[in-house]
């Protein structure tokens, strides 16, 4: 497989890094396989639909822009990243492990006695963890204690957080995004996760967090949009955040739970389930037939696991950004950061 | 007894000391500078104190992310907010994550009188104590408090620290060294052993010279690190008298009173104990020794508690 040979933290073009943009497409689909053997093979029910639509933002943090060295996990001038919404911790495993940091054989013991893979994150436990988290709202603000000790040593390495959109139902999160605002932060980039939904449903109504772009703006933040299973818009987000000065930085990156599977794309109830031996293989078919399309593919867009042309289900074959901004009428889709 | 001093103060001084000594070391506040006496800190080591504002809740947090990137972090608010307010941000990102963050929680037990019970801490030390390697402390006067500050700077790992408002005289001499996680005999005595923290030990030696008169030999000993607390720290004084009491400026559940009836119960079950505290009551407003005083810790109280436990009542 193609390694990472583009320098970290640059713009991804669809056409010009065709090859690294598949290359990042056949990791999404190791990660998504990953996890599903993950949750099968332990017997253990995982929230599916949290897990595989975080997929393409941590696979690209690890692959193409943080600054960090798998055999040295403790290396002081990396990148640090947070997961602070920690349910999603099995997708950070798989990426982890894909990444290098540790052995996939320690999937065999996930969440079990003496497993390096708990819960959620345990940052004493699991290489390449940088913070415990799984109590909602306090990995952001961790996220910042960080930032801060960077800014204060005017240190060469960023910080980065992945927040959810129900977990900005936690005021801990607002008081962090405030402070973090007065003390000009500028060493922190904050993923929002937004797929509309919290673990109960969707939030709209109900716990619902819009204006979300304004809000943030309104703290201090600089504010951009992307695409969340997009590599390539989300890197050119993330690179204009990076540019930020001053100020923290976040992009709201629009999302579908679910992601990459289709009957927990369209589960009708919380998909925090355990696979039967059918939804397994179904799972496994799915995300074959996803890294054929990758593989054939020229173009790297839309996402290969919402093949245009011949999706495995009827559901599937919905493009990428026509399903994305008929779920998310908030959307503006290619909406520019008014902060940055 | 030397001079009279206020433990607040001693641990202002001493945090300007570990700071201009190790540039890792930083503070936190959450609006409460004044009260806390870290404002020459600020001017000490400028931009290494931090006021978040009113945001009790992201001072373990904040603290947590600075730790895990090489600061030590001393944060500072009142007990009952840096403990109570923040309880699980304390138990998940601090304890759990097992980050170098030092927990200063001030004007702690019924310090805050007037202020009433919204301001009373009176279960800071049952929380704290619950939490599995934290190290809970409280100085028994100024000379400790310094030195406890001094070893914070230098343990890995987190610590709670805990300060009221009592005014106290030293009772470490000049080359005392604190160690923690062992106890102190302030003074021998045969009958009962009166188990103090903080700075109750003046009120226990002034019982002890009143107990004296009667006949009563009463032996005083300092806890001033609740936890760890080695069993055989207890024992030792346990078996050399009849029985105990325990004395507090917090609730008698989960406190110094629980920390040593545990070592009692299971290695001394045949020496009784008492424990002097707050109990089990939400508190009123009031002057911070009426209501000691009040709530438990009168020195008639103390008397009292001996004399059930020696019989002589």
């Amino acid at each position: 497989m193609e390694r990472n040979v583009l320098p970290l933290k640059t713009e991804l073009n669809p056409e010009r890094d065709q090859a690294f943009v598949r290359d990042l497409m056949l990791k999404a689909v190791a990660v998504r396989r990953q996890i599903v053997e993950m949750g099968h093979h332990s017997r253990i029910r995982l929230h599916y639909g949290a897990l595989m639509g975080m997929v393409e933002m941590v696979t690209l943090l690890y692959f193409h822009w943080l600054d960090v060295r798998p055999e040295d996990p403790a290396w002081p001038e990396r990148d640090r990243f947070v997961l602070s919404k920690g349910h999603g911790a099995p997708s950070l495993y798989a990426v982890l492990a894909e990444r290098g940091f540790f052995d996939r054989r320690h999937f065999d013991r996930f969440r079990r006695l003496g497993s390096i893979l708990q819960g959620h994150p345990d940052r004493l436990k699991t290489p390449g963890i940088e913070a415990s988290s799984g109590s909602l709202g306090q990995g952001l603000a961790v996220a910042c204690g960080m930032a801060l000790g960077a800014q204060l040593d005017d240190a060469p390495w960023r910080v980065y957080c992945l927040v959810g959109d129900g977990e900005c139902n936690e005021g801990s999160i607002w008081e962090a995004g405030l402070i973090a605002g007065n003390l000009r932060l500028g060493h922190l980039r904050v993923l929002l996760d937004r797929n509309l939904k919290s673990s109960y449903g969707p939030m709209a109504g109900r716990n619902d967090v819009e204006p979300l772009a304004d809000k943030w703006r309104a703290f201090g933040w600089a504010v951009f949009e992307a695409d969340g299973h997009d590599f390539c818009d989300l890197s050119q987000k993330l690179a204009r955040a990076e540019a930020v000065e001053g100020q923290p930085s976040l992009v709201i990156c629009h999302t579908l739970k679910g992601k990459g599977i289709p009957f927990v794309e369209h589960y009708p109830a919380k998909p925090n389930i355990l696979l039967t031996e059918e939804q397994y293989r179904e799972c496994l078919d799915v995300l074959c037939r996803a890294e054929e399309e990758v593989r054939k593919g020229p173009s790297p867009r839309p996402s290969p696991c919402e093949g245009e042309g011949e999706g495995p289900s009827p559901r599937s074959r919905t493009p990428l950004r026509r399903g994305l901004r008929a779920a998310l009428p908030c959307w503006e889709g290619e909406g520019e950061g008014r902060g940055g | 007894m030397g001079e009279v001093k206020d433990v607040t103060a001693a641990y202002s001084e001493a945090l300007v000391e570990v700071g201009l000594a190790d540039p890792r070391v930083m503070a936190l506040d959450a609006d409460l500078p004044d009260s806390c006496m870290t404002e020459p800190f600020y001017r000490a080591c400028p931009g290494r104190a931090i006021d978040l504002g009113v945001a009790e809740q992201s001072l373990p947090t904040f603290a947590a992310g600075l730790a895990l990137v090489g600061k030590v972090p001393f944060y500072n608010t009142f007990a009952v907010f840096a403990v109570g307010r923040s309880f699980d941000m304390i138990r998940l990102s601090v304890a759990y994550a097992r980050a170098n963050v030092k927990i200063v929680g001030h004007a702690a037990g019924l310090s805050l009188g007037y202020a009433g019970p919204s301001h009373h801490a009176l279960e800071d030390v049952a929380m704290m104590r619950a939490l599995p390697g934290m190290v809970v402390l409280q100085p028994a006067d100024a000379e400790e408090c310094r030195q406890m500050v001094w070893w914070m700077k230098d343990y890995a790992g987190p610590v709670y620290l805990r300060l009221t408002r009592a005014r106290v005289p030293d009772v470490h001499a000049a080359g005392w060294r604190f160690e923690m996680g062992r106890t102190e005999q302030l003074r021998e005595g045969c009958d009962v052993t009166l188990y103090t923290t903080g700075d109750l030990w003046v009120q226990a030696l002034r019982v002890a010279e009143r107990l004296a008169g009667e006949g009563i030999g009463v032996q005083v000993v300092n806890v001033s690190t609740l936890k760890p607390l080695p069993p055989g720290e207890i024992v030792r004084h346990a078996q050399a008298t009849r029985c105990g009491t325990t004395m507090e400026d917090h609730h008698v559940v989960g406190g110094l009173g629980s920390a040593v009836a545990e070592v009692y119960a299971e290695f001394v079950p045949e020496r009784a104990l008492r424990r002097l505290g707050i109990r089990d009551t939400f508190t009123e407003s009031d002057d911070y020794d009426v209501l000691r005083a009040h709530y438990g810790l009168a020195d008639e109280d103390v008397v009292t508690a001996v004399h059930s436990l020696l019989g002589s009542s």
